[in-house]
């Protein structure tokens, strides 16, 4: 490529990713209104912008409990209805442990488990029965509690509407939840009340309904509704978008507290529907509501919102359906959501880093404090040490910075402060790539080479010197990546794109910098 | 002219001193693992679990550790740390405790005022029960109130927890990783150069992290998750210099026809020096200057680079190729078997890397003749 080619291409990256980091100091609004200036940016973490860092673990066996209380229901039913007489059945540490006397009593228990498919044997104490759930359904049942906590959790914590901005709830394995809340607003009591996740569920006998707030306050004089009576909204889940406006009564009707159990179910025509079940006391008091109601709709509202609103068929009393025209998912959803508001899943918080803003203002200014510092004796003493040659690895170290953090920032890359060391740590390393070259550079025109040849010579010698040393330190890297968590990982990042951009820094843009001068001039002595 | 740190022409006898680096460097091992059983190894929240609070007081407060250790205490929790921290006349400390601590007991000097015991029990119904009430966040709840209410206002600046769990996994993900990237090494090594090259670089990056870590044992400093990237960073420091050194001696080797390893070695090491100590010089600028000005958060991976790199550089020059040394006249071929080619070759090749290598700053005589045919079979044998 001639050099105007490679010059062009190489000012070209240089600036579109020095654009990205430029952008950063641009703010939120010109970010999202301009379609000039890039919407990603450098994220900080929480241990340099502060906030609450927790990693809860969920225990989910509470879950495999509460699965094989249900079966325990079903079990009792079904032994009285055929008159079978067995001694305890008790549900304890994710076993249902079955008491029996007689042989037919043990033959009958166990054609019942046999006939579920979702109960395996274990324990071989001839009286006492000792039961637990098969694999596949543990799983299942254990996925289904994850994902219960995560939905009241996103909801509540991580919802782009009511929730706290910037916020992060995601999993982080089989059985943990990464919460992170930026920002120092929270405190911390008030923060855990949020880790609550049992969802608050209520059903409300729907008395009007329209598509918008206004639509419904126009139905009524002067916009004033009833007495008693207030607004729940069914909102689109992504948009937030408001999908419905329902008239409903302040005092719930029935709340989670009566419902034992929700979940997905085939009608008579094969159509998903959920099948819920209410305690004795519950189921009483639904069945009196549904009688007095039927053809009215009932709003089911978690967390103080709508998410579906079927019409009542007929009387219900313990077990009943919700039908409709629901697909599949709509059917998994509402489960969850129903689960939500009646099964409580423990939730400990097993790993907390949190940071004050204070901190978190003063660990910044350190770290840029220490970088200029550590900078400005590099700059200083490659200059003196290699002269022109010494400007060079200076220009190109600048550029080699700029482009660190416009890669990151194209990526939304979290910068910790351990990652601010990373960065000061490339830019002492990034010397070292100028210095394999300007050595060997020296070494041949020691050996009395021409200056072309011993910048040429000098640049492909040290080659494959920068690459396996470089890619060395990307290895490390990547495993520190790999096993690191919060903070650490950050180090890790700014490590590995520093070793990418330095490389590029030293063996592109310094050659280019040569080219150009000396270039192909004819000189004397190299300054270097 | 230019200014040389390292004069060219240097020929120090690294390798003849190998026999005197070994026997600091087992000096130095030995003192570190004495140590363990004197000073203890001392593991930060991160490996062995724990709660950690660095609080600072309002500037009137007038505070000592040993107030609130026993304030800590009146709150139930027995065996607590109390440490001064930072730089702030004596109002920020950092108080350290294991988790699962004895349950809290009200009343006493350990008191709330009723909003804070109405918050206490509103965050106590999240999250349905389970775990340790350490494991909770409730104890670090009860101390902020306890110490605000009683000694006086403060900012909590940061809280960390690692719960059993997480802690002995930490420990174990730790340790993995270490030797995870130690065989990434060996394996890289043994790629790019051949197989016994690698087990000098093994054995320097073992050196290095036994020796850096055996001096945090004496020096009585805390492991934590920043040490340990520290570590991680200085296996891929020590490993830039170890492959800077064995590509020379893998470029000389390839130079000369016949010759001797300890020659060669030394050779290789000399003319590497400068870059080396340059190196060496410009990354421990930039972490002194993470040390003095970085704060106390990040002092203690700035503390390991440190003494990473000066423990790097000598083992990359006093270890990894005494090791190549020691492997070839065990297990090696001559060294004349490494070479190839035809005799006549042999003087004329000779020729330029002595040129290098004596320090000549007057155009030697020798090279008119010789040089351009040096250079074409210099190609060739490429």
């Amino acid at each position: 490529m001639s050099l105007r080619g490679r010059t062009i291409w190489v000012a070209a990256t240089v600036t579109l990713f020095g654009y990205y980091a430029v952008a950063n100091f641009a703010s939120e609004e010109t970010r999202i209104e301009s379609p000039l200036v890039p919407d990603n940016a450098l994220r900080l973490g929480l241990d340099l912008r502060g906030g609450i860092h927790w990693v809860i673990g969920v225990k989910l066996g509470a879950t495999e409990d509460h699965e094989l209380s249900f079966l325990k229901g079903l079990l009792e039913d079904d032994l009285e209805r055929d008159k079978v007489v067995v001694g305890k059945i008790e549900v304890v540490d994710q076993k249902l442990r079955i008491e029996t006397f007689t042989e037919a009593a043990r033959a009958a228990v166990r054609k019942w488990i046999r006939d579920t498919d979702q109960i395996t044997e274990v324990g071989t104490n001839p009286e006492l029965l000792i039961f637990e759930l098969s694999d596949l359904r543990r799983q299942q049942v254990r996925q289904q509690g994850m994902s219960q906590v995560l939905e009241v959790l996103r909801r509540r914590i991580g919802d782009p509407m009511k929730g706290i901005p910037d916020s992060v709830v995601t999993r982080q394995g089989d059985d943990r939840v990464l919460v992170q809340i930026p920002g120092g607003a929270l405190d911390r009591a008030r923060a855990r009340e949020m880790l609550r996740v049992t969802g608050f569920l209520e059903f409300k006998i729907v008395m009007d309904i329209a598509q918008t707030e206004e639509l419904l306050r126009d139905k009524y004089p002067d916009g004033v509704l009833p007495e008693g009576t207030t607004i729940a909204f069914e909102r689109d889940n992504e948009t937030n978008r408001v999908l419905s406006a329902y008239l409903v009564g302040k005092e719930a009707d029935l709340t989670g507290d009566y419902l034992t159990d929700a979940r997905p179910g085939f009608d008579n025509q094969q159509r998903p529907q959920v099948d819920f079940t209410f305690n004795p006391a519950g189921g009483e008091i639904f069945q009196a509501l549904t009688e007095a109601n039927i053809g009215a709709q009932l709003a089911i509202i978690l967390d103080d919102r709508v998410y579906s609103a079927p019409t009542i068929r007929g009387r219900i009393a313990t077990r009943g359906t919700i039908s409709g025209r629901f697909t599949m998912e709509e059917v998994s959803d509402l489960s969850v959501v129903l689960r939500a508001g009646s099964l409580s899943v423990p939730v400990v918080i097993e790993e907390e880093r949190t940071v004050g803003p204070a901190l978190g203002a003063d660990s910044i200014r350190r770290g840029v404090k220490a970088m200029i510092v550590g900078l400005a004796a590099i700059v200083f003493f490659t200059t003196f040490y290699y002269r022109l040659s010494g400007l060079y690895a200076c220009a190109a170290l600048a550029m080699n910075l700029l482009m660190l953090i416009g890669v990151m920032s194209m990526f939304e890359a979290t910068l910790t402060l351990p990652g601010l060391a990373g960065i000061v740590l490339t830019v002492g390393m990034a010397v070292d790539a100028n210095v394999i070259i300007f050595e060997r550079i020296r070494e041949e025109l020691r050996a009395n080479k021409t200056p072309r040849a011993a910048i040429s010579t000098g640049f492909s010698k040290a080659f494959w010197t920068i690459m396996d040393a470089n890619i060395t330190t990307l290895g490390t890297a990547i495993v520190l990546y790999n096993y690191g968590t919060g903070p650490i990982k950050g180090f890790a990042v700014t490590l590995s794109i520093g070793v990418v951009t330095s490389v590029f820094a030293a063996l592109v843009i310094t050659r280019l910098m040569f080219a150009v001068y000396p270039g192909d001039r004819h000189i004397e002595t190299l300054s270097i | 002219m230019p200014f040389e740190l390292v004069p060219p022409g240097t020929h120090i006898d690294f390798i003849g001193k190998r026999r005197i680096a070994a026997a600091i460097s087992l000096a130095l091992l030995l003192a570190g693992a004495i140590a363990v059983p004197i000073n203890g190894v001392k593991l930060g929240i991160d490996f062995q679990g724990g709660t950690e609070m660095q609080v600072l007081f309002d500037d009137q407060v007038d505070v000592d550790e040993g107030v609130i250790r026993s304030l800590v205490g009146a709150c139930g929790i027995e065996d607590s740390s109390v440490v001064r921290y930072g730089e702030t006349e004596g109002r920020e400390f950092l108080i350290r405790f294991q988790v699962g601590a004895v349950a809290i007991a009200k009343g006493g000097r350990c008191a709330f005022t009723p909003e804070q015991e109405k918050a206490l029990e509103r965050a106590k119904l999240s999250g349905g029960g389970g775990g340790d009430e350490g494991e909770k966040g409730e104890t670090i709840d009860k101390l902020t109130y306890a110490l605000g209410n009683e000694i006086g206002p403060l900012v909590v600046q940061r809280v960390e927890f690692v719960g059993p769990r997480v802690g002995s996994e930490l420990r174990s993900d730790g340790l993995m990783s270490l030797a995870v990237a130690c065989v990434l090494i060996l394996m890289y090594i043994a790629f790019r150069f051949s197989a016994r090259f690698a087990p000098g670089a093994i054995i320097a990056l073992v050196h290095d992290i036994g020796i850096t870590a055996g001096i945090f044992v004496i020096l009585g400093l805390e492991f934590d998750l920043r040490v340990l990237a520290a570590l991680l960073a200085i296996l891929g420091y020590s490993l830039n210099d170890t492959i800077i050194i064995y590509d020379r001696i893998r470029e000389n080797m390839k130079l000369r026809t016949k010759f001797d390893l300890v020659d060669v070695l030394n050779q290789s090491v000399n003319q590497t020096l400068a870059r080396t100590v340059l190196t060496s010089g410009t990354t421990m600028a930039v972490v002194l200057s993470l040390w003095i000005f970085g704060g106390e958060v990040i002092r203690p991976f700035a503390i390991a680079m440190a003494i990473g790199i000066v423990i790097g550089t000598y083992s990359s020059v006093f270890i990894a190729a005494p090791t190549l040394l020691l492997l070839e006249q065990r297990f090696g071929g001559a060294p004349a078997s490494v070479a190839a080619p035809a005799a006549g070759a042999g003087a004329a090749a000779e020729v330029a890397p002595d040129a290098a290598f004596a320090v000549r700053h007057d155009a030697p005589p020798r090279r008119d003749a010789g040089s351009n045919k040096a250079r074409r079979k210099k190609k060739k044998r490429r």
